[in-house]
């Protein structure tokens, strides 16, 4: 995705260098030249936000054990401006007091009404009722993404804990990409920060290039929808924040408003092909920031 | 001697700086699994619990090494107690239990 952006940064230079051009040569009648150039920087401006696999449950701190819901579902989640269709689920399992429970079968397909589009998701259920922490991974199949003639293959991971006692939110599994939260994701006010690590089998991954994105609505569990924008953000580096790790694989990062916020370290995967092309190996990992009141 | 014990008695403190947790649920077979725990993580395998009614003791035992404990749903209302100490009583209703 990095040589992505790389080129789209070329694409809106040129286009600049083309409305320059066109500035000059007015009397021409270049107006369709301009019209042209606008709207394709418009459109790779807006295929440069950032995917965000959702492994999504209403909330990760609960009071005590029940039944929860997830919707694994892969998204743009500030913009919301296109939903892809997942291509299947390699991996999901959970960890709790050390004990890790495959739930691959439990996954149910739906289908996910984005605000532009819908696309093919997955649902699931799980009795959280043990105490303590319930850590979730899911790997979905690499997704095919046509605008960059490459794959992608978020491995994500969300934490629930019940009834407060911490157990396995810490926990380094060795994923080929993983982020190890240094701060409970689910117990942060909002204001707090999260910091995490970024790794790849458990060997770190220093200065990863880390895109931050807020759930900029809300999730309509029972009719599979997403709500409209909560926020409207000042420019596009707003939509996408993009962050680095330090030289330790190390990063911070402020929640400035209540909700779910989604890191994800760009590339960071042990595998850098899938079907003979170039393949985009990212870690997720999804906080919950709760509302002081 | 005045010092030491001073050092003592802070550092009992800071044993207690967590908190206790317990969490129950009905395992929908009759009887009733309570699980206890610390804020900061720490096992509670060994610590005392009971069921309480109309102010008695009915039900009696220590957390097991995974800081549970398993015991016969009473008939009525009742009371599970975790009870790591003074200061560190966690009491749940009976009523506050599902499955």
């Amino acid at each position: 995705m990095r040589v992505i952006k790389t080129l789209i940064y070329i694409k809106k230079n040129h286009s600049m260098i083309v409305i320059l051009i066109t500035k000059i040569e007015r009397n021409k009648n270049m107006k369709k030249t301009l019209i042209k150039t606008v709207a394709i920087t418009a459109l790779l401006s807006s295929s440069a936000y950032a995917h965000f696999q959702m492994l999504y449950t209403p909330n990760t701190a609960l009071a005590k054990g029940k039944t929860i819901e997830f919707k694994h579902v892969f998204t743009h989640p500030f913009a919301d401006e296109h939903t892809m269709d997942m291509a299947g689920v390699e991996e999901f399992f959970v960890i709790n007091k050390e004990k890790k429970t495959d739930l691959k079968k439990t996954l149910k397909t739906i289908t996910f009404k984005g605000n532009h589009n819908s696309a093919k998701a997955y649902e699931s259920k799980y009795k959280a009722r043990k105490m303590g922490d319930h850590l979730f991974v899911m790997t979905p199949t690499p997704y095919f993404e046509k605008n960059e003639d490459a794959y992608i293959q978020q491995i994500t991971k969300t934490i629930v804990n019940v009834a407060g006692a911490p157990t396995d939110w810490d926990a380094e599994l060795g994923l080929k990409a993983e982020i190890v939260p240094l701060t409970k994701p689910y117990a942060i006010w909002e204001g707090g920060s999260f910091t995490g690590i970024v790794k790849s089998k458990g060997k770190v991954v220093p200065y990863a290039e880390i895109e931050v994105e807020y759930l900029n609505r809300d999730v309509d569990i029972k009719n599979n929808k997403m709500g409209k924008s909560r926020v409207d953000a000042p420019q596009d580096s707003f939509i996408t924040m993009t962050i680095k790790a330090n030289k330790d694989g190390e990063f911070t990062f402020a929640l400035p408003k209540a909700g779910f916020w989604g890191f994800c370290a760009l590339g960071v995967g042990s595998d850098k092909e899938y079907k003979g092309k170039e393949l985009s190996q990212d870690a997720v990992i999804w906080v919950e920031a709760k509302e002081m009141k | 001697m005045k010092k030491i014990i001073l050092i003592l008695a802070l550092l009992t403190g800071s044993l207690f700086a967590h908190s206790a947790i317990m969490s129950c649920f009905d395992n929908g077979d009759g009887t009733i699994t309570c699980e206890g725990g610390f804020s900061d993580g720490s096992s509670a395998s060994g610590v005392k619990f009971r069921v309480q009614q109309n102010g008695k003791a009915i039900f009696e035992a220590k957390m097991s090494e995974d800081s549970e404990v398993t015991f016969k749903k009473p008939s009525g209302s009742y009371t599970a107690v975790f009870d790591a100490g003074e200061g560190h009583q966690v009491l749940v209703k009976g009523s506050d239990i599902t499955e």
